[in-house]
């Protein structure tokens, strides 16, 4: 059954504020979640102003010169700073997604920060995505084959190719899956949209001859098709994918394969 | 101050979700269709007083009908009439995704829209007939 509400110990408080000293004409407010385990306390959400005129144009700018000059303890990852490794995806204004390609200047006022939302807190913006990789595991997002290995590679057509465009693109951020209201209620039950993606990829690689395995494997009441194509998915992925779609493919799949 | 930095010993708070997520337009009409299957069901027994009510004769069925005339309850009953064509089409809009079209973002918001507003269109255009 669904939890709406948040445990006792989740709650989150009113937390600290770090006004800027002086008035400026670039000033924004950040109020950004943050989480200890080093203490007993309760969430809370912090408010930090910055001005803008000395900062970089994205959030991750923003969150960086936050941890660098105001409060060293904020926590977050981060690495590539440019939209392919998919460490800083954290839900930013209400919605997933990657903090260094999301313009400080899309979110008009206060910019609210949230880890992922309904995961584990590891710290402040870190949250635990060991269920997510573990379903990624699940769905075996590598190339299995029958035949005997070809003495060069395994080849592909330009046109095979170009049916898992759209697929091969996804950097497992993990935006999609915690932006989808089904894998907040059942995340040990249903697969969730990045998993199903991945086996997806899989499922229409012209190479892979394991298909009908993999379809066997996720026929089953919950793993596919908790999906009720609420489409949080596709308008959350910062790289511009739609893991409905897919989910959409596998269900066709599922139901006119004999 | 206990040690806690043994993952898995930890009691973890769980990062908000409802709570902080910007619900969109998709978000509330999937919840409406849910919602909408509900009010079906606990509405198809408003049918069943109405059919039972002949089974008991005239003088029930008058008293039955009666009942439905109170603004009201008709204002209930037009309001189950726009969520049963609600429903309705909210699985036409799944019969269409079914068939894995209208996926691209604009589509799924136009199926959306068209929805509600077919279903209320469908509703009044029935009640005035």
């Amino acid at each position: 059954m669904a939890e709406l509400t948040l445990p006792q110990n989740s709650k989150v408080q009113k937390g600290k504020e770090y006004p800027l000293e002086n008035e400026c004409e670039n000033k924004k407010g950040f109020s950004i979640y943050r989480w200890s385990p080093d203490d007993d306390e309760n969430p809370r959400t912090d408010y930090f102003e910055i001005d803008l005129s000395k900062c970089g144009p994205m959030v991750l700018d923003a969150i960086i010169k936050i941890k660098n000059e105001i409060d060293p303890t904020l926590t977050f990852r981060r690495s590539c700073r440019e939209g392919i490794c998919g460490s800083c995806a954290m839900n930013i204004d209400g919605v997933n997604t990657l903090a260094c390609t999301k313009s400080i200047d899309d979110v008009k006022g206060d910019i609210r920060i949230n880890p992922l939302p309904h995961q584990p807190v590891v710290k402040d913006l870190v949250p635990d995505l060991t269920n997510f990789y573990e379903q990624h595991k699940s769905v075996q997002p590598w190339l299995k084959t029958k035949t005997d290995q070809p003495e060069k590679e395994w080849y592909q057509s330009k046109e095979d190719r170009e049916k898992v465009d759209g697929m091969y693109e996804c950097i497992m951020c993990a935006c999609c899956s915690t932006s989808c209201p089904s894998y907040w209620w059942s995340p040990d039950k249903y697969l969730g949209p990045a998993a199903l993606l991945q086996a997806n990829r899989w499922i229409k690689d012209s190479r892979d001859e394991f298909k009908e395995e993999r379809l066997d494997e996720l026929d089953d009441a919950f793993k596919v098709y908790s999906c009720r194509t609420i489409m949080n998915c596709a308008k959350s992925c910062p790289k511009g994918l739609s893991p409905a779609k897919a989910i959409a493919d596998i269900k066709k799949e599922l139901a006119t394969r004999k | 101050m206990a040690n806690k930095n043994k993952i898995d010993t930890i009691e973890r708070p769980m990062s908000p979700h409802l709570q902080v997520y910007k619900i969109s337009f998709t978000m509330m009409m999937s919840m409406m269709h849910r919602v909408s299957g509900f009010v079906l069901y606990l509405g198809s027994f408003l049918f069943l007083a109405w059919y039972i009510s002949i089974f008991f004769g005239q003088e029930s069925y008058n008293f039955v009908n009666q009942l439905f005339s109170f603004s009201i309850i008709k204002f209930a009953l037009f309001l189950f009439t726009w969520v049963f064509f609600h429903h309705l089409f909210g699985g036409i809009r799944h019969f269409i995704w079914d068939f894995g079209l209208g996926f691209d973002l604009n589509s799924v918001e136009w199926l959306a829209r068209l929805t509600a507003l077919f279903s209320f269109l469908s509703a009044s255009l029935l009640w005035l007939l």
